[in-house]
């Protein structure tokens, strides 16, 4: 009791950043999710939209700048260019690639999704180059609160505060109800379940597939330009956030999406946790929740053994 | 009228069908018979279209359909209940019903038209119309699949072992639904695989065999 009066702060600081970064995390890893359920392709290159997202929305972002836009502009931006990213990639990538890999031995999917990273990887190189790239207009925008946490105050940006878990919420509400209640969200779980079944059912599953993957890839994307202005674009953000990524659709189980929510924030703030309280063990800390929760439920935290839910 | 000629299909580069023709007129009843790895399951799904044929093919109503894409088959007018079910689990039962109708989006009233068709010929069905597909037994989600068959299902129904593991009482109910259909829709072709001949007898007007991916007896 006596380190958390001494330490409130920072308790308050890592619960609000792994709340942020949970938020981040959630994006790229229910677009993951989404697209193994239909391809049954675990995609590596899923890592490299979130950080061509990223670097897209700020270069568009920094240009609409240069132009002297103005800054509340930029939250519209970082939208517009994942749209942008998932539209031009994502049929693309699932056409000329993933869907030929489709009925193929899982240890080639992975190989050639990891070559599709590594190549991603270069080309983003050779489009951004490896100085980092800084486009912060809609946090400095937001400005900061001061949250009140027990006798202390937490200046903290509203673009975390509100913005990327906003976003989160919002989407995931969206992906439930259109899983759910809608007919192409019917037709989308149906191909996950049992894509031959949907095909007699009348489904076009390739159609279906692609569409999921493109959902998939501007959902990658998202997390990718909303983190952005957050952080300084660096080669090696993609590779990241995917194996991230991976902890976080493992530690809930395929086919979860709340799920992969809950795991986001359980990975997003053991993580922030480390940051503030064993800096040492940052890294650790996510891949020792999913190994802790996969030892005793290997299915994942809310992972169905038998029928999978969506 | 459902006609198959010469179909040759191959699973991973292995023959499983070797020249398989069978026709069933409109308002038919034909039955499938075969063991395990004869070739019925391989017959059905050629006919839905899920495994290309190698040679051969499939004239529904005088139209040339072995080339029709697979999710265009349901469009056909071919209902298709699997051996295993293949119901959707999270969906309703009724939801699972109403599917196949939907993704061909047909009118809203010819929809519930069909539902209630459905319903009639199976009135169990309405009992677990609200429950979760997941939650069936076995044997009411091989009646489910029937009817699912049979919202689409307006030129030919496909039944894949309809009686593979139902409990006595309910392959009783089972046959007196197939008895009722006979009645309701006599202008659908029925085609229905099973091991043993049996059950089938008095359901069906032609038993035909298969063996070895090749019909033996007609």
């Amino acid at each position: 009791m006596a380190w958390l009066s001494e330490n409130g702060i920072l308790v308050g600081l890592a619960l609000l950043d792994g709340l942020s970064y949970a938020a981040a995390v959630f994006m790229v890893a229910v677009g993951l999710n989404l697209v193994f359920g239909v391809l049954r392709v675990l995609n590596v290159a899923h890592g490299s939209l979130y950080a061509i997202g990223g670097y897209a929305a700020a270069s568009l972002g920094l240009f609409a700048a240069s132009l002297g836009a103005p800054p509340w502009l930029g939250l519209p931006i970082l939208l517009a260019a994942s749209v942008l990213v998932g539209a031009l990639l994502g049929p693309v990538i699932e056409r000329l690639l993933l869907r030929r890999m489709q009925d193929r031995e899982p240890v080639l999917q992975l190989l050639v999704t990891f070559a599709l990273f590594m190549i991603l990887e270069d080309l983003q190189k050779l489009v951004w180059g490896v100085q980092p790239v800084v486009f912060d207009a809609p946090l400095k925008w937001l400005g900061t609160v001061d949250v009140p946490f027990g006798t202390d105050v937490i200046p903290f940006t509203a673009y975390q505060l509100y913005v990327l878990p906003g976003v989160a919420l919002a989407t995931l509400a969206i992906l439930a109800y259109v899983l759910r209640y809608t007919l192409t969200g019917r037709m989308v779980v149906a191909v996950t379940v049992d894509r031959e079944a949907a095909r007699a059912m009348g489904i076009d599953a390739a159609k279906v597939t692609m569409l999921t993957f493109t959902v998939g890839a501007a959902l990658a994307a998202l997390g990718g330009a909303l983190a952005a202005p957050t952080v300084s674009l660096v080669p090696g953000v993609g590779a990241s956030t995917i194996v991230l990524s991976f902890a976080v659709v493992a530690t809930a189980g395929l086919g979860q999406i709340e799920g992969a929510a809950v795991a986001a924030l359980l990975i997003g703030l053991g993580r922030s946790f480390a940051v503030y309280v064993a800096p040492e063990f940052e890294v650790v800390v996510p891949y020792a929740i999913m190994v802790a929760v996969l030892l005793f439920r290997p299915q994942g935290l809310f992972g169905v053994a038998e029928t999978r839910r969506i | 009228m459902l006609r198959l000629e010469g179909a040759a299909v191959e699973i991973a580069g292995a023959p499983v069908l070797r020249g398989v023709s069978l026709q069933v007129p409109p308002g038919g009843r034909v039955a499938l018979i075969g063991r395990n790895g004869a070739g019925k399951t391989t017959t059905l799904r050629a006919l839905m279209g899920l495994l290309p044929l190698q040679a051969g093919r499939l004239v529904l109503d005088g139209q040339e359909a072995g080339e029709v894409p697979a999710h265009h088959r349901a469009r056909l007018g071919i209902g298709y209940a699997p051996e295993e079910r293949k119901l959707f689990g999270s969906f309703t039962v009724q939801d699972n019903l109403l599917l196949p109708a939907q993704v061909l989006s047909l009118p809203k009233a010819e929809v519930s038209r069909r539902l209630d068709a459905v319903y009639a010929l199976l009135p169990e069905l309405k009992d677990f119309a609200p429950r979760k597909a997941a939650g069936l037994s076995g044997g009411q989600g091989k009646m489910v699949a029937l009817g699912r068959a049979l919202m689409v299902g307006t030129r030919a129904v496909l039944l894949d072992e309809p009686f593979q593991g139902l409990a006595p009482a309910l392959a009783l109910r089972y046959a007196e639904a197939l008895a009722r259909l006979r009645a309701a829709l006599p202008d659908v072709a029925i085609l229905i695989t099973e091991s043993s001949p049996d059950l089938l007898r008095a359901l069906v007007d032609t038993t035909i065999q298969i063996e070895r991916g090749e019909i033996s007896a007609a």
